[in-house]
């Protein structure tokens, strides 16, 4: 087996004296698409807040790439499409390309400007969400679609080797929606990224991961694909407490 | 007005403050409307008026500080101001417009305590409340100038990370960028900014020039470059127009600045409507 890319181990995590999270065991090996489901208010957010850094649990373990948290510093290998990308202030004045710019921000460093092999990793990212046509409009007067692809592009453009996405397709149409998953399936695929997807499109995402956790403040399943379907309705009953219709999409 | 600008040196003094201030003014302003943050510039500005009289309370006590300009005083206040700030929007999750309320009655306060404890100063208070460009004296432009410089330099070098921080903070954060840093020393910039265009537009309109082009800019701009070069247009037109408006008809350049820049919101709102009908509302479409 390859590199692990997320460990998470024995994670707990409350707020405001509210358990939010309790014993949560997650791992995403190099070349894993994995699916995070769960009903709303789950702790799916958290979770990856926690495995961002950007919150500490009451207890437990968090490594990215083998290196633990705290001393973890590699950002660029790290590409993250938060839930927050669908509310941006869309009057604010840039074009895509300037956004998804911004992408390798992190990774160039203080002091360094864009340099024109930089610029050509701007537009290859755009290319490869298939908004060349675009790159110079401005992102506001998109489509919700076209909108999260480029921050999929913004994502992409310092070269991660882990994609995190937490709920890219809320408010997106259906037809956007499978195009997303096309794209995602294609950087799983032929790149070997890893990813997590944080999502509630349960029916759509069996056919293109190969992993799934189920939680609601602890893991009801954790394991491949196979071995979810056939017993999905049993794990979601058990998750969310009752049964779950789950919405299969015509491929 | 070129002969007039070479012959007279308050002349000269009055177009260098005014074009340096009418480059960093609105860029800086940019990036706090973009943040939402523009109401900021008017809370500084109102504790500069207490930085200011405090100075000129200080040079009439002592003889000490006769040599203390009081815009040096101003910027100590507004610079200690504005860290303040974020540490104020803190306090209160979903009420961070507070901290603007707090500041800027503390400040004004402040400042008319300072005045009325003076008994009337021997200089103009309103030449700082209403601006005067014609009258910025030479350690006066000395202090613009080395605003507008470390205002430059804070801005090209820190251009991106900015960018990143203003169009989604969280993302810019978790690939790496050093929010706290960028924040402290935009801030700092933004504190010296103000109280340097305190001479070319007054405290009660810095506010103006620091909102006006850019909200101008951003009913056309395409991307961010396109808004920060047209609100420095915006703004350079403004304050040539106030410059030429003080000297010719002795009008107050304050008053004539933050009025070029609302005839030219006016006027870009106006052909934007008439060249694209329908689409004087800007959003998601």
């Amino acid at each position: 087996m390859g590199e692990t890319v997320l460990k998470m181990e024995g994670i707990d995590f409350s707020f405001d004296h509210q358990t939010v999270l309790e014993g949560v065991d997650l791992e995403i090996q190099k070349g894993d698409f994995l699916a995070l489901v769960g009903p709303n208010g789950s702790g799916k957010s958290t979770l990856l807040k926690l495995a961002l850094g950007a919150l500490k649990p009451d207890r437990g373990k968090v490594s990215l790439f083998g290196v633990p948290l705290r001393r973890f510093r590699d950002w660029s290998r790290i590409g993250y499409v938060s839930q927050k990308a669908n509310s941006f202030n869309r009057d604010f004045p840039a074009t895509v390309r300037e956004v998804v710019a911004s992408g390798l921000y992190g990774k160039l460093g203080l002091f360094r400007r864009m340099k024109k092999e930089d610029w050509k990793r701007v537009e290859e990212a755009i290319k490869q969400v298939g908004l060349e046509s675009l790159s110079r409009r401005n992102i506001g007067k998109l489509s919700g679609g076209q909108q999260q692809r480029a921050f999929i592009a913004r994502a992409l453009v310092s070269d991660p080797e882990f994609l995190i996405l937490d709920e890219p397709t809320v408010g997106v149409d259906t037809r956007s929606v499978d195009e997303f998953y096309r794209l995602l399936a294609h950087l799983h695929r032929k790149k070997g990224m890893s990813l997590l997807l944080v999502t509630h499109d349960i029916g759509v995402v069996t056919t293109y991961v190969n992993r799934i956790a189920c939680l609601n403040r602890r893991l009801f399943f954790h394991g491949d694909t196979d071995e979810f379907v056939g017993r999905e309705k049993e794990v979601f009953t058990a998750a969310y407490g009752h049964p779950v219709q789950v919405v299969e999409h015509a491929h | 007005m070129i002969e007039m600008i070479l012959h007279y040196g308050f002349m000269q003094r009055a177009l260098a403050a005014g074009v340096i201030i009418g480059v960093v003014s609105p860029i800086v302003g940019l990036f706090l409307v973009v943040r939402r943050l523009s109401l900021i510039a008017d809370a500084l500005a109102h504790v500069t008026l207490s930085g200011v009289a405090a100075g000129l309370l200080l040079q009439k006590q002592f003889p000490a500080f006769q040599a203390l300009n009081p815009m040096v005083s101003g910027m100590v206040f507004s610079l200690t101001a504005s860290v303040f700030v974020e540490r104020l929007r803190r306090l209160y999750r979903s009420y961070q417009e507070l901290a603007i309320p707090v500041i800027l009655s503390g400040g004004i306060g402040l400042g008319v305590v300072l005045i009325s404890a003076a008994d009337g100063f021997n200089v103009d208070v309103a030449g700082y409340l209403f601006g005067s460009i014609l009258a910025v004296g030479e350690s006066e432009l000395w202090v613009i100038i080395g605003t507008g410089v470390l205002a430059g330099l804070v801005i090209c070098f820190f251009y991106k990370e900015l960018f990143a921080l203003s169009f989604d903070e969280e993302s810019a954060v978790l690939s790496g960028i050093p929010r706290r840093l960028v924040h402290l020393l935009f801030s700092l910039v933004v504190a010296l900014v103000i109280t340097a265009s305190i001479r070319v537009v007054g405290i009660l309109l810095v506010s103006g020039l620091i909102t006006l082009p850019v909200a101008a800019s951003l009913q056309i701009a395409t991307s961010f470059r396109q808004a920060l070069w047209l609100s420095v247009l915006f703004a350079q037109i403004s304050v040539l127009s106030g410059l030429a408006a003080a000297f010719y008809f002795d009008w107050a350049s304050g008053g004539t600045i933050v009025l070029v820049s609302v005839l030219i919101l006016l006027a870009v709102a106006g052909g934007k409507r008439l060249i694209r009908p329908g689409s004087g509302k800007t959003g998601a479409a």
